[in-house]
């Protein structure tokens, strides 16, 4: 037989009723999901925000120092461009002009305009490797024709619910961008998020024709809402962000991949409501946890009173029965993270076939949510330890 | 000339013929219950010494204070007014630390079990073989030997469950002992055991006493355990009424017996003898008896020698030596003569002596007394 040099009391306290510790890994188990559906959530909707980084070619993105989100219209200078084409190391440097608050696509009805509804416009070089859909580029040659845009097939459907018609009807829309006529010859995929409902690619001849007067005036081209820059195979996206970052003017962000993704990610999360409502979901889950947890430990010390009572007068001290519960804690908060974790990832399957939301469960919302799930049973147990400590071994004669 | 003390022979305190060290000195203890409005005495002023190996069985009526004192002496409760001294730890005003560090020396046995019932008879008693520090092999044999001794070897890796209420109490004595407690409190603990484990828990307690030195206090109604007792403590409402060392009481009954005088007399007025005798020491070399003086008491020899001396004009004749269990000093009692010889300590020794009043007191109820005093004498010439 072997022999353990300390018995393990808070495991074999916490699996001895067998009903109280499916309880607790139920109880636990809900809270995990319940975290994992707020994390999962902000996650997803994180990552439909920054969708469109995600579906530019490209490795660095230059935009204006005062874009602070990508729906802001704020734009830097196309020469910029120019200089970033110069630096070695930069295989190529395309403009991407985008218009939001004046990109309003109306529907024509029997002479009689209904009302429109805001989108993104897209403007691009034909043949600039921008998109990441390969449909933009096999269908770049019907952009030629002015006044033609492919439409997001993903768009809002209650506002544009001819989006999803396939191209030949779709010729057939009578359709009004910006107040001039404008014929969609075909379709692509991104998505929406907070700030747009749909989103059309067109020629940048035809985006001038459009929004004429987005540069005062100037040339509407002359100013670019995101430069993508493609890095010569070889060399180091780091050092030439570097070197581009040395060479521009101050007036420009000059961001990897990661940073504008991370960037795009920050401002929905600290300067919208967004990130405070999921962190008021979070807490519930945590509560609901801890509540559930402080039951569970609480019930246990109060069904052994008199045996830590008993513990207590042998010379038990204070130290070793906060220790009991943190460890009890501990392991409650491990084996109710695992079924929840689980479930989770099962709802996550279900979340994402019926929402069409990316649902993933990566290493940061896994490692959150454990140390959130190990916090809230420490918390409580020590909460309850107090009862524990109140034990009195007078009362046991 | 000799170290009269006043201590009383049937007190214990000399009960193996030393001083042997006090595992407990309760002294003017007072306890009170309650605050303010509802304060309430449950103990008066008590004085108790439990010395190293004894085995003290406390004893009174329900609500008269024992189970508190009890507590008190574990360290269970704060000790407010008055002295307790434990291991000769004071525990009036003492430190916590001090206090969890004593408990580990201490062994107690509740009325209730209290195991977990999670942890495996083994796995309970294991619980203070860890507080101990023990190797564990040591432990796991120990542990082992105790549930077989306490007929429990075939259940050791049960759990609560599975036991009975009186082998679930074993279990919680083996815990109590497994760590070899200096001092074992217990209340009740043969209470919820058949008359052969309760015997052969008392049987374990005398072997732990005498074996280990561990010194036992015991509060119980039961009357067949009263005979392990090396003392019995009475209780009534917050005094200790009485404390009498029995076991110490009887050895001088023995002794007394075997004073031809005293043979008739009841085990009764035996025991009132004893508790009226007191004790004296005396250093080697030393006379307790000087011969020509007058006799005023009667000696019983509790542990030593002596040598009786008879003076012969100028010079001392040897004429006896005297050992344990005999006794000198009578016949000027009996006689109201001056003492007839010189009585001499020959190594460091204690004495147990009654007064002259007692005595002749003592002789009056033996109605065969005439007859007796003439064997004595004629015996002793
Ligand atoms: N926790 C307490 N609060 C208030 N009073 C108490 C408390 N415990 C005991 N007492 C009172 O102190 C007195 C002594 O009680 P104690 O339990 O020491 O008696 P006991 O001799 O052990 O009795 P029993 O033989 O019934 O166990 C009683 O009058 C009791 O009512
Ligand atoms: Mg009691």
């Amino acid at each position: 037989m072997t022999l353990s040099r300390n018995t393990p009391l808070a495991w074999k306290n916490l699996t001895h009723d067998r009903r109280r510790l499916a309880v607790a890994i139920a109880g636990i188990g809900f809270a995990v999901l319940l975290m994992f559906t707020q994390v999962g959530f902000q996650n997803a909707l994180f990552d439909s925000q920054v969708k469109m980084i995600d579906d530019l070619q490209g490795e660095i993105f230059v935009v204006s120092r005062a874009k602070y989100t990508l729906a802001a219209e704020k734009r830097f200078p196309r020469a910029r461009l120019h200089q970033v084409r110069s630096c070695s190391g930069v295989a190529g440097a395309y403009p991407l002009y985008s218009e939001l608050t004046t990109s309003v696509l109306r529907k024509i009805k029997a002479g009689l305009g209904n009302r429109g509804y805001p989108l993104r416009s897209l403007g691009y070089h034909l043949g600039d490797p921008i998109f990441r859909d390969p449909r933009v580029a096999q269908q770049s040659q019907r952009l030629r024709a002015p006044g033609t845009a492919l439409v997001d097939v993903k768009s809002k459907l209650k506002k544009f619910d001819f989006a999803r018609q396939p191209p030949h009807e779709l010729a057939h829309q009578a359709l009004e961008l910006a107040g001039k006529k404008i014929s969609l010859v075909g379709n692509f995929e991104l998505g929406t998020d907070f700030a747009h409902d749909g989103n059309l690619i067109m020629s940048d001849e035809s985006f001038a024709r459009y929004f004429p007067h987005r540069n005062r005036f100037a040339d509407p081209l002359a100013v670019v809402d995101v430069g993508v820059v493609h890095v010569q195979p070889g060399f180091s996206v780091q050092q030439v962000q570097q070197r581009l970052v040395q060479t521009l003017e101050q007036d420009v962000h000059v961001y990897t991949r990661q940073e504008f993704r991370r960037a795009e990610v920050q401002f929905w999360d600290k300067s919208t409501p967004i990130g405070t409502i999921f962190l008021a979901g979070k807490l519930i889950g945590f509560v609901v946890g801890m509540v559930i947890c402080y039951q569970v430990i609480y019930a246990d010390i109060a069904d052994h009173m008199p045996e830590f009572a008993t513990l207590k007068a042998m010379g038990y001290s204070t130290g070793y029965f906060i220790r009991l519960i943190v460890v009890e804690a501990l392991l409650l908060s491990l084996i109710g993270f695992l079924p929840g974790t689980v479930v989770s990832r099962v709802l996550y399957a279900l979340l994402a076939e019926k929402t069409g939301l990316q649902m993933l469960m990566n290493l940061d919302s896994l490692t959150f949510v454990l140390l959130a799930t190990m916090a809230m049973c420490i918390a409580s147990g020590l909460l309850a330890v107090r009862k524990l400590l109140s034990a009195d071994p007078a009362s046991l004669f | 000339m000799d170290s009269q003390t006043t201590v009383p022979a049937t007190s214990g305190a000399f009960s193996a013929g030393m001083r042997l060290p006090q595992t407990v000195r309760v002294s003017g203890l007072d306890h009170f219950f309650g605050e303010g409005e509802l304060r309430k005495q449950a103990l008066y002023n008590n004085n108790l010494d439990v010395r190293r190996g004894e085995i003290v069985i406390m004893t009174g009526p329900s609500g008269s204070g024992k189970t508190t004192l009890l507590t008190l002496i574990g360290t269970l409760r704060t000790v407010t007014a008055g002295s307790l001294q434990v291991l000769g730890h004071e525990l009036c005003g003492a430190e916590r630390d001090m206090i969890v560090c004593l408990r580990r020396e201490l062994g107690f046995i509740f009325q209730a079990h209290n195991l977990f019932e999670s942890l495996t008879a083994f796995q309970n008693v294991n619980m203070a073989a860890e507080l101990a520090g023990l190797d564990r092999r040591v432990a796991a044999a120990r542990i082992e030997a105790l549930l077989t001794r306490l007929g429990l070897g075939q259940r050791i890796h049960y759990k609560p469950q599975s036991l009975s209420g009186g082998q679930k109490q074993r279990v919680a004595i083996a815990r109590g002992l497994v760590h070899k407690p200096k001092l074992i409190l217990a209340d009740e603990p043969t209470a919820a055991l058949d008359e052969q484990s309760g015997r052969e828990v008392v049987t374990l307690f005398q072997e732990l006493a005498r074996e280990e030195g561990c010194t036992i206090i015991m509060v119980t109604h039961d009357n067949r355990i009263l005979d392990v007792a090396d003392r019995i403590v009475n209780m009534v409402d917050g005094h200790i009424k009485s404390d009498v060392a029995v076991r110490e009481t009887s050895v001088i009954c023995e002794f007394l017996k075997g004073f031809p005088l005293f043979a008739d007399l009841t085990p009764n007025t035996l025991a009132e003898v004893a508790d009226q005798m007191m004790v004296h020491e005396a250093e080697a070399g030393q006379e307790l008896i000087r011969q020509g003086d007058p006799g005023d008491l009667f000696y019983l020899i509790r542990d030593g020698s002596v040598d009786v001396l008879v003076a012969d004009g100028a010079t001392s004749k040897k004429v006896a030596e005297l050992g344990q269990g005999q006794y000198f000093g009578e016949a000027a009692l009996i006689t109201d003569e001056p003492r007839n010889a010189t009585i001499r300590a020959r190594e460091k020794s204690v004495f147990y002596a009654l007064g002259k009043e007692d005595f002749r007191r003592v002789l009056e109820t033996s109605a065969t007394f005439e007859e007796e005093l003439r064997q004595a004498l004629f015996r002793r010439q």
